[in-house]
């Protein structure tokens, strides 16, 4: 019963937060790449991207997703207008 | 010539042992003449879970050393025609036996019965190369939990490599609980492995049962688990049986209702 008001308030049950450390411990594994050092890979590529373009370094997003046992990796960053 | 087939998961205690004893003798019970061998050498479970115990003399390290045939080894299950246990040995360790050895001797089974079925123990080191050095097709059984299916996968994975084609037996799931979101179903399993779904064995206290008396629940026929595990032995033989959903009974008479049209 408890299970299902959680289920109500947070619109997760426990099997879709299972399936969601599942994608993320798998996408982990099977690239072979910790968790730490994924974020220090996040750091170097935000310093790359902003030496051609300004970006905002916190809002670098790093994703690895399998599907289908391919695995994405796929990184996105807003780019911030120049004032000008 | 037969096909070898090794039932192997990553995760200890998952189910591989009871599917083996219970895939194999629903398969002889279908006609089919079939060995099952014991990889798990050093922690030999088959033969306690078959009730066969009392039985063993030689086991699969005495063939390979050449201290016995290949048949003296086997010990034949009196009650069936066309079943064997090739047991493994509880007092060698793992490196006693090499993939070629097990090629060779699973290569000699397969020469004379339909199905060679291998028990592999858990883990992916050398008990799981051996166990798989001789086999042509898998079986990978997973539980619906995060740490079954995550290991499940980087065998998958060892076995892509080794050119083992492997489908899958999701076992232990509980109705119930997939219904009230606390377990993965059978869809969010295959959904994350990839892997074509060979059957689905709910959790059911019929297992536990048999197996304390040492018969395997397939042949005491009794229960939903032997029932699909004997649609799962019709399945790997090549008889055409759908694979079931699993859902409650309420759910199912809604469905022929025509009252509730989403799948589990
Ligand atoms: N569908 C089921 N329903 C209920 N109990 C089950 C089911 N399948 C297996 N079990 C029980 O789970 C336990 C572990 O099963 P089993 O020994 O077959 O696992 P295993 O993968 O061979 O383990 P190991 O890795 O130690 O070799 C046993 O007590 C068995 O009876
Ligand atoms: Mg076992």
């Amino acid at each position: 019963m408890w299970n299902r008001i959680q289920t109500l308030f947070s619109g997760k049950s426990s099997k879709d937060v299972a399936k969601g450390r599942l994608h993320l411990v798998l996408a982990h594994d099977r690239t072979g790449l910790e968790g730490g050092r994924l974020q220090e890979m996040r750091e170097e590529i935000a310093a790359v991207i902003a030496k051609y373009v300004q970006i905002d370094p916190d809002a670098l997003d790093i994703q690895i997703e399998t599907h289908k046992r391919e695995t994405q990796l796929t990184v996105s960053s807003p780019i911030t207008t120049r004032a000008t | 010539m037969g096909r070898a087939i090794v039932i192997t998961s990553g995760k200890g205690g998952v189910g591989k042992t009871t599917t083996t004893a219970n895939l194999g003798t629903a398969l002889a019970q279908l006609g089919f003449s079939v060995v099952l061998v014991d990889a798990d050498i050093g922690l030999r479970n088959l033969d306690v879970v078959m009730g066969l115990e009392n039985r063993i003399v030689f086991h699969l390290v005495d063939a390979i050393r050449g201290k016995c045939t290949l048949q003296k080894a086997m010990i034949k299950d009196r009650r069936l025609d066309n079943l064997w246990i090739l047991p493994a040995s509880q007092t060698d360790d793992k490196d006693a036996v090499t993939p070629d050895d097990m090629r060779r001797v699973i290569g000699e089974l397969k020469a004379h019965h339909d199905f060679v079925l291998i028990d592999c123990p858990a883990g992916i080191e050398q008990g799981f190369k051996n166990a798989i050095a001789g086999a042509d097709e898998a079986i990978v059984v997973a539980t619906p939990e995060v740490s079954s299916i995550r290991d499940a996968d980087r065998v998958v994975g060892l076995l892509a490599q080794a050119d083992v084609s492997a489908r899958l037996i999701v076992n232990r799931i509980s109705a119930h609980l997939v219904k009230r979101g606390d377990m993965l179903s059978q869809n969010d399993v295959i959904e994350i492995l990839a892997l074509e779904l060979l059957g689905t064995v709910p959790m059911d206290d019929a297992v536990v049962a048999t197996t304390n008396k040492g018969i395997p629940a397939v042949l005491e026929g009794k229960g939903l688990a032997a029932r699909e595990l004997i649609r799962i032995a019709k399945r790997l033989a090549g008889v055409d049986v759908e694979v079931s959903e699993h859902v409650g009974l309420f759910t199912r008479i809604g469905r022929a209702l025509g009252l509730s049209a989403s799948p589990a």
